[in-house]
């Protein structure tokens, strides 16, 4: 027990100096963290369903409680949200599958949820074909947050990866319309491509051809996201030792073999931490379909501000919005680090044989 | 291969045989890819373009650039150059970018002085002060930027008092909920002529630090190391002391329910530059941190052993070098500074974006010109940034033979 103490003496009172800015920020924390305990916790009400109900002068979370579905579902209709709790356990399930190493037949499984759950999913969430038909505009909250995330993220990889191949290859026509492409899209602000994608989608296709509003934002943002992820994936192809090309070289392989089955697989797993670093950042972008009217989290969150029925209650929707941004981005931001430091098996052998 | 041909072959299949050769060969094989490639995006651009114009004649829009001369009729909240409605859409093009070029250099001047802070704070052998600096740092890097614009903007900006409340800064600067008003000089000449003053008094400061480097370097001696910094601080601040007491202040007044008078800090500007500056300070506070723990660490031990104190050694040895390694990703930081201040477009504070992309192009619907000039602009601006943090790349690099 006193060896413990004399740890923490060390750590916060090791001189006159270090005491004094120990105090310091003691007093900081009382000063911020005090009121903020008091307002969010001590004073704040849970219970009831009206304004009325707030009446400690603390945070109002009856505010968050009333328009918890709404943050969640958007303006889905109630007795369709089934439909947005079956995807997400689906593709949660799904990923947890695909994370744990030691599944069978992992690879096949990967194969099949890539493509065969992306239009389902859409066709769930979309209906049509038997399902109640619900347009886009009806979506919302962190579903819609999810859905941008998700289906961008699912374009970008793959476009990425060609991108950062065509990035490297012996092609110059190949080499230099990559990039263009990359640095054109990493040069311009993410706000600026969402405008572009509402505005300029629809004028370019045959008139009478409309592009779903939703699926523009989506296109908009994988693009510019695919320039990130492909630099990222860059990283990665550059890291591969020259031995290994050589390698698939002589075992008589084409490019395509080759790429697929040495030098990808390599290069992704060990750009896969900057990948999920751009995926945040992604994550993090997509509030910005706020500017043409699609209300993610953020935006059905600032929406909800404007109710002259809780007026006054902005700070209960900012900190709990943040907060699940924040949840979500930081445990992404943990796997990212996780994967730096306890690299592959498979890396560690290619370390060995160098 | 070629034991069947050997023998009497006739024209086709000698062409047939030309043409397998042709198809293996690598380096046609590669043409032909490539041409396939600018074919197919050649003809996806054509089709776009066949679209586009059709459309835009089915929506009656003329297309070329003539508009930028139109009158533009849009007010615009916050202004530094000399426009009004009146002027032309060029105009507020260029109100746009001033605007967003302000605001992206006072936030990457904040972001990187308040980076640096945080960033050695993290680094402090200070166990509390640290962990404070990593918890500011987790949490600002993992939450979107724009909730944190819209959170200073509705949540802290639109909770301060009403203008009849001001909170008053020694009663000639006053901060409510419509901005902070400051008081301005009604005739602007003293300050343009201590700006003035300023960029001649770093010129010869600049200069006077080589000349006195080169006489160290010859005699071994320090002999007027000071005036260098002399006048680089003393020249500028001088000049502006006198600027502000000889010039005529206009001071904001309360009138009715709002002060006149005086130059209005909105305050959209006002969260934009927050948010931006709170949010790059923690990523640069990484790049900071990174840069410190690739100095090895017998540089500072080395530095330790020669009696420099905490701060000489961290001005004199660790940054000097950490700087080499920071300058690039530092590069990408400002970079993410200047489209990251187009997020001011949320709440309509003026920048690029906001008046180009949204007022103009609502008011003229000239969507691909105006599209293409905002696109272009960026660009430009980000390859001047880019190329100016090169340079100082290429000037600290370390040296090696």
């Amino acid at each position: 027990m006193s060896a413990r103490l004399n740890i923490w003496r060390a750590r916060l009172f090791s001189g006159p100096l270090t005491s004094l800015v120990t105090i310091a920020i003691f007093a900081l924390i009382v000063a911020i963290g005090w009121p903020l305990l008091r307002w969010a916790v001590l004073n704040a009400d849970v219970s009831g369903a009206t304004r009325a109900d707030c009446t400690s002068g603390g945070a109002c979370w009856v505010f968050v409680k009333q328009r918890f579905g709404q943050f969640m579902y958007g303006f889905y209709p109630v007795d369709q949200r089934w439909r947005i709790d079956l995807w997400a356990i689906v593709s949660i399930a799904s990923v947890a599958l695909l994370l744990w190493k030691n599944m069978p037949r992992r690879g096949w499984f990967a194969l099949v949820v890539i493509l065969i759950w992306p239009p389902l999913g859409v066709w769930l969430l979309g209906g049509g074909f038997g399902l109640q038909p619900i347009e886009t505009r009806q979506w919302g909250g962190l579903t819609l947050t999810m859905f941008l995330a998700i289906y961008a993220g699912l374009i970008a990889i793959p476009l990425g990866i060609l991108l950062a191949l065509g990035r490297q290859s012996r092609l110059p026509v190949v080499r230099l319309i990559s990039i263009i492409f990359i640095e054109f899209w990493r040069g311009v602000p993410i706000i600026a491509v969402i405008f572009l994608a509402s505005l300029l989608l629809p004028l370019i296709m045959p008139s009478g051809v409309g592009v779903d509003r939703l699926a523009r934002a989506v296109i908009g943002l994988a693009f510019v996201i695919s320039a990130y992820m492909a630099e990222a994936v860059r990283g990665g192809l550059q890291a591969i030792p020259t031995g290994q090309h050589e390698a698939a070289k002589a075992l008589g392989l084409n490019y395509w073999k080759a790429t697929g089955f040495i030098i990808l697989p390599q290069a992704l797993r060990i750009s896969l931490p900057a990948m999920t670093n751009e995926f945040i950042a992604l994550f993090k972008n997509t509030t910005l379909v706020l500017v043409v009217s699609i209300l993610d989290l953020l935006g059905v969150a600032q929406a909800s501000l404007a109710d002259p029925s809780w007026v006054g209650y902005s700070m209960e929707a900012y900190a709990f919005t943040g907060l699940i941004y924040w949840l979500i981005c930081f445990a992404l931001s943990r796997f990212a680090k996780s994967l730096e430091t306890n690299p592959g098996q498979s890396r560690h052998r290619m370390q060995d044989a160098q | 291969m070629d034991g069947r041909n050997k023998s009497g072959h006739d024209d086709a299949s000698c062409i047939r045989l030309m043409l397998r050769r042709l198809l293996y060969d690598a380096k046609i094989r590669d043409a032909i890819y490539q041409i396939a490639l600018v074919m197919g995006l050649v003809a996806l651009s054509v089709w776009f373009v066949r679209n586009a114009s059709q459309n835009l004649v089915n929506a009656g829009i003329a297309s070329g650039f003539d508009f930028l001369w139109r009158t533009s009729g849009i007010d615009v909240p916050f202004v530094l150059t000399n426009y009004t409605a009146q002027s032309r859409i060029i105009d507020l093009m260029w109100v746009g970018v001033v605007n967003t070029l302000l605001v992206t250099i006072i936030a990457i001047i904040g972001a990187t002085l308040l980076g640096f802070v945080i960033g050695l704070v993290r680094l402090s052998p200070h166990w509390l002060a640290a962990r404070v600096a990593g918890a500011y740092i987790e949490v600002v890097r993992n939450i979107p930027l724009l909730f944190f614009i819209l959170f200073w903007y509705f949540g802290v900006i639109a909770a301060l008092p009403a203008p009849r409340q001001s909170i008053s800064v020694f009663g000639v600067a006053f901060i409510n909920n419509r901005g902070l008003t400051i008081p301005v000089p009604i005739d602007g000449f003293a300050f343009r002529a201590a700006a003035v003053i300023t960029v001649a008094a770093l010129v010869l400061a600049w200069i006077a630090a080589r000349a006195a480097r080169a006489e160290r370097d010859r005699s071994g001696k320090t002999s007027f190391g000071w005036l260098a910094p002399a006048l680089a601080l003393g020249a500028p601040l001088l000049a502006f002391v006198v600027a502000t007491l000889i010039s005529t202040w206009d001071v904001p007044v309360l009138r009715g329910f709002n002060y006149r008078g005086g130059f209005v800090l909105i305050p959209e500007f006002a969260a934009v530059l927050a948010a931006l500056i709170t949010y790059t300070a923690a990523f640069v506070a990484e790049i900071v941190r990174g840069g410190v723990e690739a100095v090895p660490a017998g540089q500072s031990e080395a530095a330790s052993a020669l009696g420099l104190t905490t701060a000489q050694r961290l001005r004199l040895v660790i940054i000097p070098q950490a700087l080499r390694v920071m300058t690039p990703p530092m590069t990408s930081q400002y970079l993410n500074v200047l489209k990251n201040s187009s997020f001011g477009a949320a709440i309509a504070f003026p920048e690029l974006v906001s008046v180009f992309m949204g007022s103009a192009l609502n008011n003229t619907g000239q969507a691909i010109e105006i599209i293409a000039i905002t696109l272009a602009l960026y660009l430009a601006i980000g390859l001047a940034v880019s190329a100016f943090m090169n340079w100082y790349n290429a000037r600290i690099r370390l040296v090696t033979r």
